[in-house]
C-alpha cells in the first residue's frame, strides 16, 4: 500500500515537473514496475530533466532579451498641442507636445510615471517591447523637451508621438498619441543653397599663416571667381565674407552664426580690425550668400594659424599701452552683492556675500581666462582701475577665492563696493565692478540671527 | 617578523595563525592606495543662495551658490582650502572617494563659477551641491549641501 502511494506521489511529481517545464507529451502512464521498466523509467527521467533544463534555460534567455517595460500611469495621454489632423503647415514648424497624468523627464531619469517624447514621422508604431529606434523617422527628445522645431519636405506627412521610458522603451500599456496627417505648403519649403561656380575661392591676404602679430591686428581677405556683394543682395555667383576665429566650419545648411567667433562682413568689406587675446589662434574665411548661408559647394579658405604676442608690437596705438596687462573680461560679466542690499540696515558683525555672473572665481596668483577674485572696498572711492588694487583695511582682498566674508563695521553709515581683479589684483578690461552700496550699521544689541542655514 | 623566521614545517597551530595574520596584514598593505583626498576647512559649508528648498521656479533659472569658510578655485588649481562647485541634479550622492562624474546630472563648475543657469522640464527636481578638489574628488570631510527639492512650473 505504502509503495503504491509513493508511486502515485512520484508520478504526480513527474506530472508537475512536466507541466512546469511545458512538456506535456510526457504524460505517459507507468502501469507496472518491472526491472526493465524501471530502467526505462530511469532513462526517461534523465531525458525529462535534460528537457526541463533546456526549456527553462531558453525561457530565462528569452526573458533576458525582453527588456522590462515600465508601467504607465492609468489615463496617461500624450498629444500634439494646437496641431489638428489634416492641417496645412509650413515646412519649418514648431510642434508642442502635451502630456497628461504622467511627467516628462530626461532620458536616463529613473522615476515612476515619467518618460520622454519620441516623434514618429511618416512611420507606424515601432515594436513596443524594444527601444524605439533613433533615425530620421524616429526623433528622440531625450532632454525632456516639450517642443521642437522640425523641417518637413513638401507633401503629405503623418506625425505621431510615443512616450518612452528612461531606456527609450515604450511603457506598458504604451502611451502614444493619435496619428496626425499634415500637408506641408510647398511655398514654404526652403530653397536649396545658392550654387557656387567651380573654382571659386576665398583667401587671406594678411596675416600670413604662422605669423606672429599684435593684439590688435588687421585682417585682409580676397575672393576669386565670384563677386562680392553686401548681405541681402541676391545675385548669382556672389556672396560676402565671414571670418571664423578659433571656430570650426559651422553647419552649411543654415545661417552662419553671428557672434565673437563668427564675424560677418555684410557690407562686403575686404578687411577688418580685430582684437585677440595673447596666444595661438586660428582664422578661416567662409563665404555666405544673401541670407548668410554657405554656398553649394561651400566656399571657404584654408585655416591659418597665428600667434598673438603678449607685448603689443610697434604698430599698436600708444593708448593701448596703458591698458596693457589688463585681462579682458566677457562683455556680460557682473559682480554684485547678494547680501546686503543697497540701503539695508545690517548688524555690526555681518557676513557680506558676493555674487559673480558669467565669470569664475580663481585665487590670486592663478590665471585662467574669464576668472578673477573679489575685492571689497569699504568706505573708499573707486580706486584707479588701471593699476593693481591696493591692499589695506579699506581694500580687502579675497585671494583665496572666498565668496563671502564676515566683517565688523562700526555703527553708522558705510559704503561697500566689489571689484573683480585678475591674478595680480589688476582689474579687468572692461572692469567688472559692482555698484557702490550704502549700508547702515545698527548698534549691537544681539548677535544677528542666522537666516539661511544651520550647522 | 620573528614568526616568519621559524621553519614552517614544524609550525604549530598558533604559529600558523600568526603567520596567516601577518600575511593578511601584508595583503591589506598591498591594496592599491586610494587617490589622496584633500582636506576641507573646518566649518566649511556650501549652500544654495537660490533656489531654496521647496521653491517654485521657472523652467530656466539661475542657481546661486554660497560657500562659507573656503574659497573657490577653478578645476586643476591646487590651493589649500579651495575647491570648485558641482551641482547634482536629480541624482543621489556620488561615491565620495572618486572623481565626481561629469554628465547632465553632475554639472561641473570647473571655471570657478558661483552661479549657473539651469533649464529643467516642468515637475519636481532635486538639487544638491558638492565641492570637489582640483581633481574633482570631494574633500575630506566632504563639503556638501543638503538635497533640496524644487518645483519647476
Amino acid at each position: 500500500m505504502r509503495q503504491s502511494v509513493s508511486l502515485v506521489t512520484q508520478r504526480l511529481k513527474d506530472l508537475g515537473a512536466a507541466v512546469r517545464s511545458g512538456n506535456l507529451f510526457v504524460l505517459e502512464a507507468h502501469v507496472s514496475v518491472t526491472g526493465e521498466q524501471l530502467m526505462y523509467r530511469f532513462f526517461f527521467r534523465v531525458c525529462l530533466v535534460v528537457l526541463a533544463i533546456i526549456t527553462l534555460d531558453a525561457r530565462i534567455e528569452a526573458s533576458a532579451q525582453q527588456p522590462v517595460r515600465k508601467p504607465s500611469a492609468p489615463n496617461a495621454r500624450i498629444f500634439f498641442v494646437d496641431l489638428k489632423d489634416g492641417a496645412t503647415v509650413p515646412s519649418k514648424l514648431k510642434i508642442r507636445f502635451g502630456i497628461e497624468n504622467m511627467e516628462v523627464a530626461p532620458a536616463g531619469t529613473v522615476k515612476p510615471n515619467t518618460g520622454h517624447h519620441h516623434l514618429l514621422i511618416d512611420t507606424g508604431l515601432p515594436p513596443l517591447d524594444q527601444p524605439i529606434p533613433s533615425d530620421f523617422n524616429h526623433i528622440h527628445f531625450g532632454g525632456g523637451q516639450i517642443e521642437a522645431e522640425i523641417t518637413l519636405p513638401a507633401g503629405e506627412h503623418t506625425l505621431q508621438l510615443l512616450l518612452g521610458d528612461q531606456s527609450h522603451i515604450p511603457h506598458q500599456p504604451p502611451v502614444f498619441s493619435e496619428v496626425i496627417h499634415v500637408r506641408v505648403d510647398p511655398a514654404t519649403v526652403e530653397k536649396a543653397r545658392t550654387p557656387a561656380p567651380a573654382g571659386a575661392g576665398v583667401f587671406f591676404v594678411e596675416p600670413a599663416d604662422g605669423a606672429t602679430v599684435g593684439r590688435k591686428l588687421t585682417v585682409k581677405f580676397g575672393i576669386s571667381g565670384m563677386e562680392l556683394v553686401p548681405a541681402g543682395t541676391s545675385k548669382p555667383n556672389s556672396g560676402h565674407h565671414h571670418l571664423l576665429i578659433d571656430a570650426p566650419l559651422p553647419a552649411f545648411d543654415r545661417e552662419i552664426p553671428s557672434d565673437l567667433n563668427h564675424v560677418h562682413f555684410g557690407r562686403a568689406q575686404t578687411e577688418a580690425e580685430i582684437n585677440l587675446t595673447p596666444g595661438d589662434h586660428t582664422l578661416q574665411l567662409l563665404l555666405g550668400d544673401h541670407e548668410h548661408i554657405a554656398h553649394d559647394p561651400p566656399v571657404f579658405s584654408k585655416v591659418i594659424h597665428i600667434h598673438v604676442a603678449d607685448a603689443a608690437p610697434d604698430k599698436a596705438p600708444p593708448q593701448a599701452a596703458a591698458a596693457d596687462g589688463r585681462r579682458p573680461s566677457p562683455p556680460d560679466a557682473a559682480v554684485y552683492f547678494i547680501y546686503p542690499g543697497n540701503g539695508e540696515r545690517i548688524y555690526p558683525n555681518s557676513t557680506i556675500r558676493f555674487g559673480l555672473r558669467n565669470m569664475g572665481v580663481a585665487p590670486a596668483g592663478v590665471f585662467k581666462p574669464n576668472t578673477g577674485h573679489h575685492h571689497l572696498m569699504i568706505d573708499v572711492e573707486t580706486p584707479p582701475l588701471d593699476r593693481p588694487l591696493p591692499s589695506d583695511l579699506n581694500h580687502i582682498h579675497f585671494g583665496n577665492g572666498q565668496t563671502e566674508k564676515k566683517i565688523t563695521l562700526s555703527p553708522g553709515e558705510h559704503t561697500l563696493q566689489l571689484i573683480l581683479a585678475d591674478e595680480k589684483h589688476m582689474p579687468h578690461d572692461p572692469p567688472v565692478i559692482s555698484e557702490r552700496i550704502k549700508v547702515t550699521v545698527k548698534a549691537a544689541v544681539r548677535p544677528p540671527a542666522r537666516r539661511r542655514f544651520r550647522r | 617578523m620573528i614568526v616568519l623566521r621559524k621553519p614552517f614545517a614544524k609550525a604549530g597551530p598558533l604559529n600558523i595563525l600568526m603567520a596567516a595574520l601577518v600575511l593578511a596584514w601584508t595583503a591589506l598593505q598591498m591594496v592599491p592606495a586610494r587617490a589622496a583626498t584633500t582636506a576641507s576647512a573646518p566649518g566649511a559649508v556650501v549652500y544654495f543662495h537660490y533656489p531654496l528648498d521647496g521653491a517654485r521656479v521657472p523652467q530656466r533659472f539661475t542657481v546661486k551658490i554660497g560657500l562659507k569658510e573656503m574659497g573657490v578655485a577653478p578645476a586643476g588649481v591646487v590651493k589649500e582650502f579651495t575647491g570648485h562647485h558641482h551641482l547634482l541634479v536629480d541624482t543621489d550622492m556620488v561615491p565620495l572617494d572618486q572623481p565626481i562624474p561629469s554628465d547632465y546630472n553632475h554639472i561641473h563648475l570647473g571655471n570657478g563659477q558661483t552661479e549657473t543657469v539651469l533649464t529643467l522640464p516642468p515637475g519636481t527636481h532635486t538639487l544638491q551641491l558638492l565641492l570637489g578638489d582640483h581633481q574633482h574628488i570631494p574633500h575630506q570631510p566632504p563639503v556638501m549641501s543638503k538635497k533640496i527639492t524644487i518645483y519647476v512650473r
